[in-house]
């Protein structure tokens, strides 16, 4: 069985002098254990082993794109539109994943099996487009291979 | 201290000379050039260059605006405002109209409209138009932050200033920006109101109408506000407040910087808690017993009959019971009534200060400049004396070593063993350090006889005297326990017998009123004439009630916590006569010399206990007092008792009173949130012996009395003590039992 939450959020605020700097490590720790996301308990779990308000979390959880306040589906699929993949048609590759999926970006499937999201650059710029799905790179996706990673993802 | 070295900076041409360091905003103002700001603000820490408002063009630095808020005067720097820089101008003017691209522009039903920093500065610096045709960011609007505080997300301009003073000057964090860029808003976990000590200081903070006080909206614009400098009479700080009126009802109540008290902040408490004047139980005409618990309405000169007939009858055998609310001077008047015609000497002083602390003064700003400071006693700082919790903050932050010792402190003590940790200072290595030290300040904070005594014991023995950066605060419970003290021994040297049995007590105060002692008192007296505001607290007891009047409603002097004393004004209009008025009218009836003005009489009890200062010498930022020297060692009072070791299973009652309590609070409906919720603070060790978790009710028990109150862990709590609020603790005796 893991280690509870709050240990392990205090074995990692050990190696910073400050509490403040585990904020980062722990909240992607508790994403995990809350299945992809950071309800508020999560928040307040980390506060309350960190020693910092709920509120703090919040903030510096809001700030950054890959952590979510809101429940994900299963699967994660992140559709990068920032320049490099946008010059290869990464809007297309958006729109591809939106008919495959029938959702917007940033909705969830009904059945929970997806959350389909545009985001920025996620480093991968010289195999554009890329598509991260759960937290694995997909590179040099084309509008085409959507279909069948879709089906691919469904375990068809 | 040396003396800074000087710099010269040219600013806009004129040249202006400066110590090293000082910012380019100050340096500019000096120069009598205004460099405009929106996040720019000392109190809040270092410069954020959040808004880019002040840009400037510095000669010698690279060719681009330049954030004049985050940069120090040095020799020979040569800055250019937008008065004299093209490139400043511009930025500036291009800075506003990015900050209005998504601005609603909804000043004419905006509550700042009219003393809006981002109105005034649109004015003078920005563009006349907008060439945003785009939607604008839109929220909810307004919606509560908390009951005395709502946002409008629409105005916010994202200055970041209402979430540096939650982090970095009341150090609550509750206040956040969530989520990023243009999206990014102000906000609170999860909704939860914005709940602590100090948070209206925000909507005071907040340079545009986002962050707004709910207590007066839609009520008032800024220029129909006429201001009245006056000062909190909410607790011993004395905050300098100014007070915002308009056809002598109080509006708002604003800070009024005063560098050594309160450096410009308030507590929520003197800032929202005006509106008790206001109750609907204020008393606002005298008041007869009839039958039992009935109460009419008299006249004043019949309730003047009545007051001198229940003052003869007495015949000397009169106790008054005061609240350390009064000013000095009625306390004096009532004081020199009762001693000088009546020759009764006996009153119930709201508290025992113990004197000897005036050769340890020190004003309250010491606290930040400390290196080492310990708090002694049972209640936390800021249930006294909020204020001084921010300054031991900001020590904090600066660097200061601050040793609490206490049953919730760094150093565990027992509840009753304060003044023996006390004298336990004077060796050992603790002392030793505080002996060395040129910056050293004990603070009392909690009840225990004669605190201020052992205190001065102590400060003398590590020789605070002779170190004028060494200070010794003991924190009253009373905003003017120590003026009311000292009004009251300076109306007569004379003594008399213990009135017995007692004719009539008289009750001046709501404090008084509602204290549990003076009503016991009452059972025992013949008739009591009670001073209050309220109905409620007069009900049932008095014969007679003669209206109160609040702190906001006279003219006076307070003694605050350093000893300063400072001047309350009448800032608004009493609904009857103030105490002093009709004190004097009353005291010609007995022969006794009294004048109904406060200055006149604040001018007679000076030249007794104030060493003569005038009341136009205490101005409107009243100076400190000299230090008193000690004449011989201070006079120790005996300890406070010690509770009996609670026995096996159960634990010692920790009491305190909550700063959001008493008599005006309860009539605040802004503050009704922030009072203490029914609980128990338990240690972590009783609550995992109890097994009781947090948030888990409990039933706490002693001698026939049981409340339910829900489990809260203290994890600085001594194990073996349980900390009740008063409101909740109610008659719990001082051991109790706490089982699921
Ligand atoms: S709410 Fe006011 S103080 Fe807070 S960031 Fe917005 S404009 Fe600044
Ligand atoms: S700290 Fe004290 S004096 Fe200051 S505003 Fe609060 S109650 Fe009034
Ligand atoms: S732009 Fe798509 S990965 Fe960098
Ligand atoms: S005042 Fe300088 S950046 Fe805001």
């Amino acid at each position: 069985m893991a280690r509870p939450l709050a240990d392990e959020v205090r074995a990692i605020a050990e190696q910073y002098p400050e509490s403040t700097s585990a904020v980062l490590p722990a909240l992607r720790i508790a994403q995990e254990r809350h299945g992809g996301w950071l309800p508020p308990e999560a928040l307040e779990e980390v506060g309350e082993a960190l020693g910092l308000t709920p509120a703090y979390c919040k903030g510096v959880a809001s700030f950054y794109d890959m952590f979510h306040l809101a429940p994900v589906g299963r699967r994660l699929v992140e559709v990068c539109t920032n320049i490099c993949c946008g010059l290869r048609g990464a809007q297309d590759v958006l729109q591809a994943f939106e008919r495959e999926l029938d959702v917007r970006p940033g909705e969830t499937t009904p059945d929970g099996a997806f959350t389909l999201r545009a985001v920025e650059c996620i480093g991968g710029c010289g195999w554009p487009t890329v598509v991260a799905i759960d937290d694995r790179h997909r590179l040099n996706v084309s509008a085409g291979d959507v279909p069948g990673i879709v089906q691919e993802l469904r375990g068809g | 201290m040396s003396a800074p070295e000087l710099v010269t900076v040219t600013i806009d041409e004129r040249s202006v000379q400066v110590p090293k360091g000082t910012g380019i905003v100050e340096t500019a103002a000096a120069a009598g050039i205004e460099i405009p700001v929106f996040c720019y603000e000392p109190r809040l820490g270092a410069a954020v260059g959040a808004c880019r408002m002040c840009l400037v063009e510095v000669e010698g630095m690279p060719p681009k605006p330049q954030a004049g808020c985050t940069l120090f005067a040095q020799d020979g720097m040569v800055v250019k405002t937008a008065r004299t820089s093209e490139m400043a101008r511009v930025a500036q003017n291009a800075t506003l109209e990015f900050i209005l691209v998504n601005h609603p522009l909804d000043c004419p039903v905006c509550d700042k409209g009219g003393e809006c920093p981002l109105q005034d500065l649109t004015f003078r610096y920005g563009p006349g138009n907008t060439r945003m045709t785009f939607d604008k960011r839109t929220f909810e609007k307004p919606i509560p932050i908390s009951p005395a505080i709502s946002i409008d997300r629409e105005r916010c301009i994202l200055c970041y200033r209402c979430t540096r003073f939650s982090e970095s000057v009341s150090e609550d964090n509750q206040l956040v920006a969530v989520n990023r860029g243009a999206q990014t808003m102000i906000a609170t976990f999860e909704d939860e109101p914005y709940t602590g000590a100090f948070t209206g200081n925000v909507t005071e903070l907040c340079p545009v109408g986002a962050l707004l006080p709910t207590q007066p909206r839609f009520e008032i614009r800024p220029w129909e506000f006429q201001a009245v400098p006056s000062v909190c009479g909410l607790c011993p700080v004395g905050c300098n407040i100014d007070v915002d009126q308009r056809e002598g009802k109080i509006k708002r109540i604003l800070s009024r910087n005063h560098p050594e008290v309160d450096e410009g902040w308030l507590c929520d408490k003197g800032r929202f808690g005006f509106s008790h004047l206001y109750a609907e139980d204020r008393i606002t005409d005298p008041l007869r017993r009839v039958r039992s618990r009935g109460l009419e309405e008299i006249s004043w000169e019949d309730a003047l009959d009545d007051a001198e007939r229940l003052l003869r009858e007495a015949n000397g055998r009169i106790a008054v019971a005061l609240s350390g609310s009064e000013t000095t001077e009625d306390a004096y008047a009532l004081a020199k009534l009762v001693r000088k015609g009546l020759g009764a000497h006996t009153a119930m002083l709201p508290e025992e200060i113990g004197g000897g602390l005036d050769a340890f003064r020190a004003p309250l700003s010491a606290i930040r400049d400390a290196e080492l400071i310990v708090v002694l006693g049972e209640d936390p700082v800021v249930e006294r004396a909020p204020i001084v919790d921010l300054w031991l903050r900001k020590a904090r932050r600066a660097g200061a070593e601050i040793v609490e010792i206490g049953p919730a402190g760094d150093v565990q003590i027992a509840p009753g063993t304060t003044a023996r940790a006390c004298r336990k200072l004077k060796s050992g290595e603790l002392g030793d350090r505080l002996r060395a030290s040129e910056r050293a300040i004990l603070i009392w904070s909690g009840g225990g006889a004669g605190g201020g005594s052992h205190l001065a014991a102590l400060a003398t023995d590590l020789g605070f005297a002779d170190k004028p950066g060494c200070g010794a605060f003991f924190l009253p419970e009373t905003a003017n326990g120590r003026g009311v003290a000292e009004a009251w021994a300076a109306a007569s040297d004379d003594e008399g017998p213990e009135p017995e049995p007692l004719g009539l007590l008289i009750v001046s105060g709501d404090e008084a009123a509602a204290n549990p002692n003076v009503r016991a008192l009452a059972e025992q007296a013949e008739r009591v004439l009670a001073i209050t505001m309220f109905h409620s607290l007069a009900v049932g007891w008095a014969d007679l009630v003669l209206p109160g009047t609040s702190y906001l409603e006279r003219e006076g002097t307070y003694v605050n916590v350093e000893g300063r004393i400072q001047r309350l004004r009448r800032t608004a209009i009493p609904p009857a006569p103030d105490e002093l008025a009709w004190i004097a009218q009353l005291a010609s009836r007995f022969e006794v010399e009294l004048s109904p003005s406060p200055s006149l009489v604040f001018a007679e009890l000076s030249e007794r206990v104030f060493g003569g200062v005038t009341y136009e010498d205490l101005g409107e930022e009243a100076r400190l007092p000299d230090r008193v020297p000690l004449e011989a060692a201070p006079a120790e009072s005996a300890d406070e008792p010690v509770p009996a070791k609670a026995p096996g299973g159960t634990l010692q009652l920790l009491r305190y009173r909550p700063l959001f309590s008493g008599a005006a609070v309860e009539r605040v409906p802004e503050l009704q949130f922030q009072r203490p919720a029914p609980e128990i603070e338990l240690s972590v060790k009783d609550a995992k012996r109890l097994g009781v978790r947090r948030g888990e009710p409990v039933s706490v028990r002693s001698n026939g009395t049981s409340v339910q109150l829900r489990a809260a862990i203290n994890k600085r709590l001594k194990a073996g003590v349980a900390r009740i609020a008063d409101d909740h603790a109610r008659d719990l005796h001082p051991t109790v039992e706490v089982s699921k």
